[in-house]
């Protein structure tokens, strides 16, 4: 079976963009790591340095702004998710004409993130997370006369595999795996945050931070964070504490035309839609920070650009005419999905990725994967299994080298309309997971690359992406309209009828938005609000899905889906107390979240925003698809009586929640059991 | 050579104002230059006296209702100056000569025929013209206001308790406007070449403090034709995007402020968004006033030296600057738009320079809502830059919200400088280059 996270479903459902790889944190040299920041902050200096020699200066003052935050999140059944506190320093300069170039200009952005939860709830995320879990052994009789209770066997002592083994029976070499070294602790039961096991596959995940467990945190520079990294999630490798550094500046050719340059680690922003992207990807996100619900600026995670813009301003024929040409010439970064342990976890999707890859380094434990009959016991039920190191799993990521990404955007008004025509070439930012790995059969202990078996590499295949925008005012309506879409080519989707359960497809996606100004006077009769409405459709155009004798068998996601947004926000007192709420609702996954929160500019200086974040709808044990079990990767002992023929690997469809529901769940229903109450107190300077 | 050159000029200039008729001159000369032959007077009222609360009773009928509500309360007291001239720039006063008796309305509101540049209609307004009041609005709406173009650079606004007097914010702006169209002074005259939406005029504006609100960036684009719905486009620097907004946020708080966008300059609107009517001709005390000669604020001093106007009375929220007795035309406007927020405006036209220095605003029920106060510095006695521009500069204004005890003054720095507003910078791509 393959697992892949869907690049549409994420970054169609969502708004900003995906989870960002972890961003390195000053691991390794302390030196060196020392040596880069000191490089990067003495050209700064240098600079600054620049400015205050010069003599065309239009403004001698740096312009500097900045803020220190607390944001402060419980979430019910974990208690304390967040406790970030913030420091962000802004400074800019005009240096006039430099370099040749008009308006030269400096800007940067220093931002350091302290967050205290790793440390004040160290038992749900830190060092105490996690324990010793068992695993279910679905109406197994068997099971539960050897276990007692509800039959669930602890992690290690499958009956088909070390448990098995320590009872005397023959067990195939692939279903054993060494306790001591894959201890029963620190551990939490995939989705058993969301949902029972309910029949379905799960996996066993170490949750600690990996300094205190480094099991499943094998994939190099990806998903590796040790407590440090994600209490201080800016100060990695790659700098992530500047934010932004860039210098810009224009060439004029004429009273309305010019040349703009902007070179530096920056964010390039495509696009007219809140919440979700569609156009908006050139800067990988941080979705690890806090799920879909932050701001887009503060969770794109800014990349080396360079970026060149000839502006033609008001032509002939357009009110105003510029073309971009795009170069992200730093490293591919995909998204930050979070890691398994840690408080936003996209999808669940780090949690999935960390049980896989200890599955592969250390081996697994997997719950309800064999009918016990399938082993000559006379009973009923499903029995968990002990999967032995290089069988199933993640084994690698293979991080694209980068430097290649760019794009060009058209960009204009005509006749009053907004437009863009916009191409770009670029690495998905979500994962795939591609089957197509040499790993060892369970039974024989022969190592090949094996059909339809749950072993893969992580890979971030090359996408095109064609688009457009619109936007406009209807003035009979009072209403202005947002249009975007996209098709992309290249992106790749779990698949559980392909032989490496993953495909390519073509997708479309388009978003409608709506924004009107409305008097709501029994709730301010001096105040508009300002009402916003969206709904984001994607289609794959490339889709599989065929009914097996046992369920669906393909791509979980789903063909068609839309996603339907909803923001309506109000202001009192000058502006300084600004309710709103925040709606949105997965027409697929029938879920949804309502976030209410109030905004409260208490000065210049301080500020509050209380809120919470609630979900409504279907949870993620509502959503199951095909998981593997019944996928016969090494006929014929894994055949099933549904199969045809023995010798023919391929799924006959058996589901679970786990671990392709999530691609049904999507981010709203997967985080169904994340209930939040929110605190954020801010202090600008 | 010179003397003929000399000679042939005053000949052509001679041979044109014979071919004007002579009543026609007249009118365009009562128009711009009203106090000509004197200045208004009114019993009682003296040059350097002060109106307050003991005497406002016996000045009642040259003061707004509003502002004699104000003084009646002893909310602020009025120091009373000269009436002067605010002569607009002779190229303005020209146009207007240039196209007398070639404009008319066009049959629905809104529509305006034969117009080029100047003042459309300067003859004075009759009672007994329907469309006086329509009239009206297209002088103001083509007025010479700020000229070609200017900044206000910057432009600091403030939220206060009427009350407590507390000042709970401070917004920090840089304004610019550019005709496109109707130019007379700075070239291109009479328009630029490049204007595929035919716009008439462009407000482009950047906040740059407090931090919240930095980088918001705010573009109008307003068409020759008044029956077209303006382009309005925002930028948020929290979002790094462009946001096109609808016309209900345009009458609407603009950042909170006691202000909507539609208020900007008066009114910034379209003519065909109301309806006008003319309610008479008077003499009424305008907020009209030689910055320099003003006790000016020592606490936003600019690095040029330059102070801005300071603010007294009750709450900090009325300006400290002089008033003339000036000759006002009384224009009422309520909007076709049932669903608009207010029922009318009633806006005290500057008859000499067709600027909106007093308005009152009335809510749905048609209670005063708001009290708009927009003070007018001669350019001659402003910014060195400023001298003998024309323009009647934007100096200082006062938002009061009389329902809510609150206000927003804004304390402006005008610079009539081309250079400081390229037509480049009025483009929504100059806003995503602006923004970070």
């Amino acid at each position: 079976m393959k697992f892949m996270l869907s690049q549409s479903r994420l970054d169609d459902v969502v708004p900003g963009e995906r989870p960002r790889p972890l961003i390195k944190p000053l691991k390794g040299n302390p030196m060196r790591n020392k040596k880069m920041i000191l490089g990067v902050l003495g050209s700064t200096a240098f600079m600054a340095g620049l400015g205050a020699g010069s003599v065309n200066a239009q403004d001698k003052q740096w312009d500097t702004a900045g803020f220190v935050e607390n944001a402060t999140f419980y979430r019910d059944g974990a208690g304390i998710s967040k406790s970030r506190n913030t420091g962000q320093f802004e400074f800019s300069k005009d240096f006039g004409k430099k370099f040749g170039l008009s308006n030269f200009r400096v800007s940067g952005t220093l931002r350091g993130t302290y967050d205290a939860v790793y440390d004040i709830n160290d038992n749900e995320y830190g060092k105490n997370a996690g324990g010793a879990r068992s695993f279910e052994n679905f109406g197994s009789t068997t099971a539960q006369a050897l276990f007692g209770g509800n039959g669930d066997s602890p992690w290690g002592l499958s009956i088909l595999g070390n448990g098995g083994a320590a009872a005397g029976n023959p067990i195939p070499p692939g279903f054993l795996y060494d306790v001591s070294s894959n201890p029963n602790a620190g551990l939490k039961v995939l989705g058993e945050d969301m949902h029972a096991p309910m029949a379905g596959v799960t996996i066993g995940v170490p949750v600690r931070p990996c300094d205190e467990d480094s099991r499943g945190c094998g994939l190099q520079d990806y998903m590796d964070f040790d407590t440090n990294d994600l209490r201080f999630p800016e100060f990695n490798d790659q700098l992530d504490f500047i934010r932004e550094l860039y210098f810009e500046g224009s060439i004029p050719t004429g009273d309305m035309s010019e040349w703009f340059f902007r070179v530096g680690k920056q964010q390039v922003v495509w696009g007219r839609t809140d919440l979700f992207r569609v156009l908006d990807i050139i800067n990988p996100v941080d979705y690890s920070r806090q799920n879909i619900y932050d701001e887009l600026e503060d969770i794109r995670i800014p990349q080396w650009i360079a970026s060149a813009e000839y502006r033609w301003g008001a032509t002939e024929t357009f009110d105003d005419l510029n073309l971009q040409l795009v170069w992200n010439f730093d490293e591919f970064r995909p998204n930050a999905l979070g890691q398994g342990g840690t408080p936003y976890s996209i999808l669940d999707a780090g949690s999935f990725f960390r049980a896989m890859n200890n599955c592969w380094e250390n081996g697994c434990t997997v719950s309800n994967f064999v009918p016990a009959g399938a082993i000559g016991l006379d009973d009923p039920g499903l029995i968990a299994a002990d999967f032995a190191p290089g069988v199933i799993g993640i084994r690698n990521v293979n991080l694209p080298s980068g430097h290649d990404q760019g794009g060009i955007k058209l960009e204009g008004v005509y006749n009053s309309v907004g437009f863009s025509l916009n191409y770009y070439h670029f690495y998905q930012q979500l994962p795939v997971l591609r089957g197509n790995i040499p790993s060892m059969n369970a039974f024989t202990g022969e190592v090949a690359d094996w059909d339809h078996l749950i072993a893969f590499d992580i890979d971030f295949p090359e996408v095109d992406l064609f688009g457009g925008s619109l936007d406009f005012y209807v003035d009979s309506l009072k209403t202005v309209f947002r249009v975007e879409t996209t098709y992309t080519q290249g992106e790749e989707f779990a698949n559980t009828l392909q032989p490496d359960l993953y495909s390519e497809s073509d997708v479309l996606r388009w978003v409608l938005g709506v924004d009107r100004n409305t008097f709501i006077p029994f709730l301010n009769k001096n105040r508009a609000f300002l009402i916003s409405g969206q709904v984001f459709g994607q289609h794959l155009l490339d889709h599989e899905l065929v009914s097996g004798p046992l369920g669906d068998i393909g791509m979980p996601d789903w063909e068609d889906n839309y996603t339907m947004t909803l923001l309506i926000k109000g202001w009192y007192k000058s502006d300084t107390i600004s309710p709103q709420v925040i709606m949105a609702w997965d027409y697929e996954a029938g879920a949804g979240t309502i976030a209410p929160s109030v905004d409260w500019l208490i000065s210049d200086s301080w500020r509050l925003v209380v809120g919470f974040n609630i979900k409504v709808g279907d949870s993620m044990e509502d959503q199951q698809f095909d998981d593997c079990r019944t996928c016969n990767p090494f006929p014929p002992f894994t055949a099933s009586p549904a199969h045809a023929d023995p010798m023919q690997s391929g799924s006959v469809g058996l589901s679970g929640i786990q671990p392709l529901g999530r691609f049904r769940s999507g981010p709203l229903g997967s985080a169904s059991e994340e209930d939040e109450f929110q605190v954020t107190l801010r202090y600008r300077f | 050579m010179f003397e003929k050159s000399v000679i042939t000029l005053a000949l052509a200039v001679g041979l044109g104002a014979g071919l004007v008729p002579a009543v026609s001159a007249d009118v365009v000369d009562d128009s711009f230059y009203p106090y000509r032959d004197g200045t208004p007077t009114s019993e009682n009222l003296a040059v350097g006296m002060t109106i307050n609360a003991a005497n406002a009773d016996q000045f009642k009928d040259i003061l707004d209702p509003a502002t004699y509500e104000q003084l009646k309360n002893g909310w602020w007291e009025m120091e009373v100056g000269d009436t002067t001239s605010f002569d607009l720039h002779p190229n303005y006063v020209e146009a207007t000569r240039k196209g007398l008796g070639q404009v008319s309305l066009g049959e629905q509101l809104g529509q305006i025929n034969g117009f080029v540049a100047g003042r459309p209609f300067p003859e004075q307004p009759s009672l007994d013209d329907p469309r006086a009041g329509e009239k009206l609005a297209w002088n103001y709406k083509y007025g010479y206001n700020w000229g070609d173009s200017a900044a206000i650079y910057p432009f600091y606004w403030r939220y206060r308790d009427l009350e407590s007097g507390k000042i709970e914010r401070t917004l920090k702006f840089n304004f610019h406007f550019l005709n496109y169209k109707h130019r007379v002074q700075h070239d291109p005259v009479p328009e630029f070449e490049d204007n595929p939406s035919d716009l008439f005029r462009a407000i482009y504006v950047q906040v740059l403090e407090p931090f919240d609100v930095k980088n918001t960036q705010l573009l109008i684009h307003r068409s020759s034709d008044d029956q077209t719905a303006d382009n309005t486009w925002l930028y948020l620097g929290f979002q790094r995007r462009v946001r096109r907004l609808s016309s209900g946020q345009i009458t609407d708080s603009f950042l909170g402020a006691d202000i909507m966008i539609e208020d900007f300059e008066g009114y910034n609107g379209r003519i065909s968004d109301m309806n006008w009517s003319y309610k008479g001709t008077k003499n009424i005390m305008l907020p009209f006033f030689n910055h320099n000669d003003l006790e000016l604020a020592t606490d936003l001093e600019e690095s040029d030296g330059y102070q801005f106007v300071d603010f007294g009375g009750k709450g900090g929220c009325f300006p400290n600057i002089t008033w003339q007795l000036r000759k006002v035309h009384v224009l009422e406007s309520d909007p076709v738009d049932e669903n608009h927020p207010i029922s009318k405006r009633t806006h005290y036209v500057d008859a000499q320079t067709f600027t909106l220095p007093r308005t009152l605003i009335y809510d749905r029920k048609g209670d005063l809502w708001k009290s708009w106060l927009i003070g007018q510095a001669h350019p001659d006695h402003h910014l060195e830059k400023n001298k003998g521009t024309g323009v009647s500069i934007d100096d200082a204004f006062s938002m009061l919200d009389v329902q809510a005890g609150h206000c927003t003054t804004g304390q402006f720095k005008g610079q009539v400088d081309p250079k400081l507003n390229e037509v480049k910078i009025f483009t929504v791509q100059n806003m995503r280059a602006k923004g970070r």
